[in-house]
């Protein structure tokens, strides 16, 4: 374990690192003191054992494991990953694939980042292991293109990996076993959309990232056709530890639903910014209050001033009111506080003296911008939604505009069924949530709706369509 | 694509005799990157964007060889370019600025990172000094939200900037360029 840092006013949590074993981290380590870990060091400290055990075991044995684990997907939509690895169907010959999904261009999330730039062999370790379990023979590392740095880093591991045999036409780890892995780095180059799973499938095709409509799911028909795997790099991170230590050792960490859904085990990488005091990546278990996370992992509020409010996890989610401080995160957060979910459990706070209409224009400018433009709703509505909010920020909107954004927020989206991906949810929940929440500021900043016929205003409930 | 179909077109694309796709370049495709992909278009990111960053944007008569050494459509590979923020079909200048304008940075103050550049450099976001040595852009988040406001200098992030750090950055890339700084 590594020394604790000195600074540390931080409550201790109840594991150890996890995910950060080799990342110094408060309250284990100081950041000053990390490193990028090469694969000499990388195995000295237990590396790649997890996988050795791995090929012991049989595929359909470790999908099991993995599902017993219930470990829910990292990138966003906490989907179980042993089920989604047991949609595949058996091996019939033909190439099939792993997609790493390191897109992370979610506004607010920096977790992904981390583990590439100081840990990278842990990546691959789960990588390696996803593959020999689902029975996948090519493994693409997709990363944003803005990531340049964490390229190299991640090329420098995967030729690591080959150089000591995990990957490579002898088989996974030197021929353990039969079975080879060849792994690439496909970078991308500047598109949110491309981290929505269909979306990166046509951006190693090379083609322009329009997300697939769906079925058929990748898992059946993915990239170039054949049953391809999509997983976050934080989601193939923690595969390593959960063979290593076990099923019963993962569900000790994190918190059951509170709710009866289901459960949130593990621990999480948990990137934290705003207006806090030492903002950053912290291993949380899944449940800690997001009070906690501020005061105990980032020293407090900046300057001591209030909490108003907090981007969930990646502007996708919607936002946490003032009163919602308390909210534990971990995948009920959804159905308990009003906003879409979980997401990257990355949170953005905000502090009292924060401008929740100018916040809400710039996450409005961002779904303009990042919308891929195949779905009428959601091209036309990001746009509408940008203009109505500038309007209300302008002060040249009136009390009409906030329903009619609400109206065209709330019908965006694969859950009102009207466009192909969830790029357009993420824009109905940010958009809905921090207008409902924040109702008074946006009424503050609009002027009472009025018509003027001939020289006489007409107040908003009279029917337009007979004055026409 | 009209530029390329249409025979009798007044459309020309600009080309030149020496071909932007070299041999030694093709000759490293064919090693490398084409054995990678199930199909040959797969390949088509990794070259634009090596392409991109030998000559800072994709001429279209690039695209024409890009595509014909794919064996696609020269409308394929423009589908693509045209897609991409990272591609440009005009020339960026030598520092591409970036400053990240998503939530966390607009919180942290991008603002005022970004009125100083545009005032000192006489250019609106998604444009290029008329001397080539200077393109600006409002970039979304570029994953790191705790060190807020960053930008990346051509591939170089930033973090925690301020205005005497983007000023001193801008002074080391017109020097290296040999350039007076735009005051
Ligand atoms: C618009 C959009 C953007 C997304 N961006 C990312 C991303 O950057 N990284 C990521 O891992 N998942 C992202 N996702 C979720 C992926 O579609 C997919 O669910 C995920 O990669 C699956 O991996 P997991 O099950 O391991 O979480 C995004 C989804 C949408 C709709
Ligand atoms: S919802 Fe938006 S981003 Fe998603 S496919 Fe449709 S237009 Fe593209
Ligand atoms: S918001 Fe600027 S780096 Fe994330």
């Amino acid at each position: 374990m590594l020394a604790r840092a000195t600074e540390a006013k931080v409550a201790m949590p109840v594991t150890e690192p996890v995910l950060t074993k080799r990342i110094p981290t408060a309250p284990w380590g100081d950041p000053k003191n990390r490193r990028t870990v090469g694969v000499d060091d990388f195995i000295a400290t237990g590396g790649y054992k997890s996988l050795e055990k791995a090929l012991d075991i049989t595929p359909a044995d470790l999908v099991n494991l993995v599902k017993d684990a219930n470990l829910r997907g990292r990138g966003g939509a906490g989907f179980p990953c042993g089920l989604k690895w047991s949609f595949l169907a058996p091996p019939d010959g033909g190439r099939r694939y792993l997609c790493i999904n390191c897109d992370e261009a979610e506004p607010g999330t920096f977790k992904d980042r981390l583990l590439c730039d100081y840990d990278p062999h842990l990546i691959m370790e789960g990588i390696a292991i996803a593959c020999w379990a689902c029975q996948l023979d090519t493994a693409y590392f997709f990363i944003r293109g803005e990531y340049h740095h964490q390229a190299k880093v991640v090329e420098k591991a995967i030729q690591e990996a080959y150089a000591k045999g995990i990957f490579g036409k002898q088989g996974l780890m030197n021929g353990k076993v039969k079975f080879a892995v060849d792994c690439y780095l496909h970078r991308g180059a500047g598109a949110y959309i491309c981290g929505e799973e269909t979306g990166l499938l046509e951006a190693v095709e090379g083609r322009r990232g329009w997300p697939r409509l769906k079925p058929p799911f990748p898992a059946v028909k993915g990239l170039f056709g054949r049953p391809t795997i999509i997983n976050n790099v934080e989601t193939l991170a923690a595969v390593g530890p959960i063979v290593d230590k076990g099923v019963a050792w993962w569900k000790s960490l994190g918190c059951e639903s509170s709710i009866g859904g289901a459960p949130s085990y593990g621990p999480k990488l948990m990137g934290v910014s705003g207006h806090v005091n030492r903002p950053g990546v912290f291993e949380c278990d899944l449940g800690i209050p997001l009070r906690k996370l501020v005061e105990d992992y980032c020293g407090g509020m900046r300057g001591g001033k209030k909490f108003k409010g907090a981007i969930a996890g990646g502007v996708s989610m919607g936002i946490l009111g003032t009163d919602q401080f308390d909210a534990p995160m971990d995948f009920d957060i959804g159905r308990k506080f009003d906003v879409m979910g979980l997401g990257t459990a990355c949170p953005t706070i905000f502090d009292e003296d924060t401008d929740m209409v100018a916040v809400a224009r710039n996450i409005a400018r961002f779904f303009k911008n990042e919308s891929c433009g195949q779905c009428t709703p959601c091209r036309e509505g990001a746009g509408w939604i940008y203009k109505i909010i500038s309007r209300i920020e302008r002060g040249d909107a009136t009390t009409k505009d906030l329903d009619l954004l609400l109206e065209i927020a709330g019908s965006m989206g694969i859950i009102p069924g009207t466009t192909i991906c969830g790029l357009s949810d993420g824009n109905n929940w940010a958009i809905r949530t921090i207008v409902n929440k924040f109702r008074g500021e946006f009424e503050a900043r609009v002027k009472p709706y009025s018509v003027a016929v001939s020289s006489v205003g007409v107040s908003a409930g009279v029917q337009l369509s007979v004055l026409r | 694509m009209s530029w390329t179909t249409k025979p009798s077109a007044t459309t020309k694309i600009p080309t030149r005799a020496e071909p932007y796709c070299t041999q030694a370049m093709k000759d490293r495709w064919t090693k490398e990157l084409l054995p990678r992909y199930a199909t040959k278009q797969g390949a088509l990111l990794p070259i634009l964007h090596e392409i991109q960053h030998a000559y800072r944007h994709i001429p279209y008569q690039a695209m024409v060889e890009i595509a014909s050494f794919l064996s696609i459509k020269p409308a394929d590979v423009m589908d693509t370019v045209t897609f991409y923020e990272e591609f440009h079909t005009e020339p960026v200048g030598k520092c591409v600025i970036g400053i990240c304008q998503s939530i966390a940075c607009e919180v942290c103050g991008h603002q005022k990172l970004l009125d100083h550049v545009r005032n000192r450099l006489g250019i609106e976001p998604h444009e290029t000094t008329d001397d080539g040595k200077f393109t600006l852009l409002a970039l979304e988040c570029l994953g790191s939200c705790d060190t807020a406001p960053v930008a990346l200098f051509n591939e170089t992030l930033h973090e925690k900037l301020t205005i005497e750090t983007v000023d001193r950055l801008i002074d080391e890339a017109s020097r290296a360029d040999g350039g007076s700084g735009h005051h």
